[in-house]
């Protein structure tokens, strides 16, 4: 039932192969596909070069620049001093570690649990009301991280907020969950974890959907414990998609930026800044553009090798799938 | 793709039984445990709504109350005030034009390469999709300067034509996964038979990826409708949308306006839980930037 899109490996259009022998009719027919092909691009690549490649190379040119919008200096060019800068300095260092452990604190812990609540899900595939419960458990997800963030700073809040009347009332003394330097980071990374962990359920639930049902069958058949389906017959066809949901997961913990900005801003002190709040803070709230610039570009790179690393296994999958047509 | 009428569960793996035991509903220890999880995700979202109903008393008492008389009044005068209307205004302005425009230009450049396959075309796919996931604020200085240079802050065209860049590689991602899909039979036979290649492509193609039409378009409305940094950044009073403003409210002044941000909070996710309920079988495909098709 579900396919990763596979890039197509259908012949080439015989057109497009005719070499120079060919009739005049073929001839033209191969110039009118080049036009074709070229031409229906064209609208792509200027929104692509006005507003990527642009960008890119100008955020580029920045990093090589000493350029701080509130000193009266100006630019001056530095070469890469803004990125030797950057090898050595603490706080960033510091907020790129806090971001790989927050990195691998919440992808275990979406994993688990959206795993666990997929799998109970898609035993309970006749539900009644399956599509309102999934879109109850679905619309975390989708809503704007920053409303999300808003949302909990009501909930959380140390006098008349939810949680605290919960604790309360269980007998514990109400916690400063946003303040506290003891407790930011988790408080953080639990409403993440809430956040992302339906999306997790929602790839294991499209995992399990991909493992052959005559595959199911067979193990019913056979007799296999639930331990012995999970690992012998679920898991080998489940595990790609489980896979490209913990990398996309992976991939937006790098970008977790609204979220924090809006409940803690990175604070208490440092506690939860990760690498793309402290970029923020170094752009808008120090002006520092060129140094921000520098760790933009780092940031870029880091972005495009986790999209190789994507598209890797995208592509694994894609492949595996042609060979087991064939 | 399957069901044309969406029925959410009608591809689930032990449902394919036939027409009759699809309405076999059936309450199991599964399936209540599913209801309860379900419910407790949408807890603090409820608890929100339900915040939108009280009065600001009622929102700060402690303890918190469960049980209250419902006014609309923060609903009344939300839209009393004539910058909400058009905050709204402003964000099915950007996230609808934008989005129209992205799936056009994205349907003819997925068509080509599906088609065509122009040199390059894995590489322009690879990095169309890695600008989706570079963190946003590493663009907003370049783009901030880029505006002002080409006096787009703060005006519809700027931002549109920037949503247009950011719809645009799900678009395509999600469009050549249906073309491909579509087999090159379609294209040959009409050429051969001498439609123009125009025909093909709208006559013949087109019509065969509307659900990819349909995904793209959903979620790009989703995407824009929540995009926050670059509205902040780069639009103004004329052309915020609603996350600004839920934004704003919270640094208005000393204390938050919790009523305020609870009744906007909720008029804000009421379209995005819609949308999800009637479009849940492409959540998979816009959840994943158009790179894993199937169902839930």
């Amino acid at each position: 039932m579900t396919e990763a899109v596979i890039k197509s490996k259908q012949p080439e259009l015989i057109q497009g192969k005719t070499g120079k022998s060919a009739p005049r009719k073929a001839k033209s027919r191969f110039s009118s596909n080049t036009l074709w092909s070229g031409g229906l691009l064209v609208p792509v690549l200027l929104f692509f070069i006005l507003m990527n490649v642009v960008p890119t190379i100008w955020m580029l040119g920045l990093s090589f620049y000493d350029y701080t919008l509130t000193s009266a200096k100006g630019m001056e060019f530095i070469g890469f001093d803004n990125y030797t800068r950057l090898l050595n300095d603490g706080p960033i260092q510091l907020a790129i570690s806090r971001t790989f452990l927050f990195m691998v604190l919440a992808v275990i812990l979406q994993t688990l649990l959206g795993a666990l609540i997929g799998f109970l899900f898609w035993r309970a595939d006749r539900m009644p009301g399956r599509r309102l419960a999934l879109t109850l458990l679905f619309t975390p997800m989708v809503l704007a991280p920053l409303s999300s963030g808003l949302f909990w700073r009501l909930l959380l809040d140390p006098v008349f907020g939810l949680i605290n009347y919960f604790i309360s009332s269980l007998g514990f003394e109400p916690v400063n969950f946003l303040t506290n330097p003891d407790w930011a980071f988790t408080t953080v990374l639990l409403v993440d974890t809430w956040m992302w962990t339906p999306f997790m359920a929602l790839m294991t639930l499209a995992a399990l959907g991909s493992v052959p049902k005559a595959e199911l069958e067979a193990a019913q058949v056979d007799n296999l414990s639930m331990w012995q389906r999970l690992i012998h017959v679920i898991i080998p066809y489940a595990k790609f998609i489980i896979v490209l949901g913990i990398l996309l997961r992976t991939i937006d913990v790098f970008k977790t930026m609204d979220l924090v900005y809006l409940m803690t801003n990175g604070g208490p002190g440092d506690r939860t800044e990760l690498i793309a709040v402290g970029l923020y803070r170094l752009a808008f709230q120090s002006f520092n553009l060129g140094y921000s610039s520098a760790l933009a570009v780092l940031l870029l790179f880091i972005a495009i090798a986790l999209t190789s690393i994507y598209l890797f296994v995208l592509n694994l999958r894609a492949r595996k799938e042609l060979k087991d047509q064939s | 793709m399957t069901t044309p009428d969406g029925t959410s569960s009608a591809d689930l793996p032990s449902v394919r039984l036939g027409e009759a035991s699809q309405r076999d509903r059936r309450w199991t220890l599964a399936s209540l445990f599913s209801w309860v999880v379900a419910l407790i995700f949408f807890a603090p979202i409820a608890w929100i709504a339900m915040s939108a109903f009280k009065t600001t008393g009622q929102i700060l008492s402690v303890p918190p109350l469960f049980i209250f008389q419902p006014t609309l009044e923060n609903f009344t005068e939300m839209f009393q005030d004539p910058k909400i209307p058009k905050f709204f205004f402003n964000s099915v302005l950007l996230s609808v034009g934008s989005v129209l425009i992205a799936i056009a230009v994205s349907f003819l450049a997925a068509y080509s390469f599906s088609r065509f396959k122009p040199p390059g075309t894995d590489f322009l796919m690879f990095l169309l999709l890695s600008t989706r996931f570079v963190p946003a604020a590493a663009f907003v200085i370049p783009f901030f300067q880029l505006f002002g240079i080409l006096n787009f802050r703060n005006t519809y065209v700027g931002l549109i034509i920037f949503y247009v860049m950011f719809s645009v590689p799900f678009s395509v991602w999600i469009l050549k996964g249906f073309i491909d899909g579509v087999s090159q039979r379609f294209d040959e036979t009409g050429l051969v038979n001498g439609a123009s290649r125009a025909h093909v492509i709208f006559r013949v193609v087109l019509p065969q990826v509307k659900p990819g039409l349909v995904a793209a378009f959903v979620f790009n409305i989703i995407f824009v409708w929540n995009e926050f940094l670059f509205n902040f950044q780069l639009g103004g009073t004329d052309t915020n949308s609603i996350p600004v403003a839920l934004f704003t409210a919270l640094y208005q002044g000393g204390a938050v306006n919790w009523t305020y941000v609870s009744a906007l909070g909720t008029a804000y996710v009421l379209p995005l839980a819609v949308l999800i309920y009637f479009f849940q079988k492409y959540l998979l495909v816009g959840m994943t930037f158009g790179t894993v098709r199937g169902e839930v």
